[in-house]
């Protein structure tokens, strides 16, 4: 029997009867050493928007309690492999529940319009294969240098807003011609999250080239990832 | 490229759609992911959170999706 797991998180003994998993299955708490696993005993999970919307319900009720670490949804495993990664990784996992505890994910959304265009190295038709190709990769070194260059300022330009609210940080850049769309997950303190708002609200005042809005708090979904390498324990090469 | 502005720029929601999208976007895309551990089969699977990524979750998945396609 596989076991469908919404999250992990830490001395968390019952949970909630009245939500209910993916498929409608019971949600129980399964202990592993310090840890406590929310799952579901499900063979077959189909990855319908009912269980996206299910599976987030579950952690959506766990983070109200305390801090998880979310999995991303259709995570199923074996209670034997379950255990034997967290064995295994316990160091890691307790160093990321208390890097966590107590902080919620907010999620900024900024559209920065350029000032002024940033032109791309010339397109020049002219010379063979050979030619073409360095081209190519001098405009993909151009737009590497440039969005290394947007995500610092940017991410300067919050750091000096927001400063000490801010616990951790994740971008990522999309931009275009005339504006630059930034996706900005900060992770902060729960008594934080309003002052947050008015931060923002103030450097979106004073940035008339910025537009952006603020959604949150958020169980830390872009801040769980520990990079571990589950492979050796699920037997996939 | 203009397209894509018009996309990020012009389009409008209800909030409940973008809280909708929102959730979706941080359940599919984000959270502890151990690989291997997906169900029915890894390829199958794997085919599947595409186009639900492409459908559901935002621009910029889209957008990494074709880059790497461009690439291929």
């Amino acid at each position: 029997m596989k076991l469908y797991a919404y999250c992990l998180c830490a001395n968390l003994d019952t949970f909630d009867k009245a939500v209910t998993g993916v498929s409608g299955a019971a949600v129980r708490v399964l202990k592993v050493d310090d840890f406590s696993v929310l799952v579901s005993d499900c063979e077959s999970i189909p990855p319908t928007q009912e269980n996206a919307l299910a599976h987030a319900a579950v952690i959506r009720s766990v983070f109200e309690k305390t801090t998880p670490i979310p999995f991303r949804f259709g995570t199923k495993a074996t209670e034997q492999q379950l255990r034997t990664y967290i064995a295994s990784h316990k160091a890691a996992l307790g160093n990321k529940l208390s890097q966590l505890s107590g902080c919620v994910e907010m999620d900024l959304k900024i559209i920065w319009r350029r000032q002024t265009a940033n032109a791309p190295p010339s397109k020049e038709t002219t010379g063979g294969p050979g030619t073409a190709f360095l081209r190519k990769k001098q405009r993909e070194l151009h737009g590497d240098q440039q969005a290394t260059a947007e995500r610092d300022e940017l991410s300067s330009l919050l750091r000096d807003e927001l400063g000490s609210l801010i616990n951790d940080e994740s971008m990522s850049l999309r931009p275009s011609e005339t504006v630059v769309l930034a996706r900005v997950f900060h992770l902060v303190e729960k008594s934080k999250v309003q002052q947050y708002r008015e931060k923002i609200d103030v450097l979106l005042r004073n940035r008339p080239e910025l537009q952006g809005s603020v959604s949150g708090p958020w169980p830390p979904y872009s801040f769980a990832n520990i990079e571990l390498e589950f492979k050796p324990y699920f037997g996939v090469s | 490229m203009a397209d894509f502005d018009q996309i990020i720029v012009g389009e409008e929601w209800e909030n409940t759609d973008v809280s909708l999208l929102e959730t979706l976007d941080h359940v599919l895309n984000r959270g502890l992911v151990i690989a291997g551990e997906i169900t029915i089969s890894v390829a199958d699977i794997d085919l599947i959170f595409i186009g639900l990524n492409v459908m559901v979750s935002s621009v910029e998945t889209a957008r990494e999706v074709l880059r790497k396609r461009e690439m291929e």
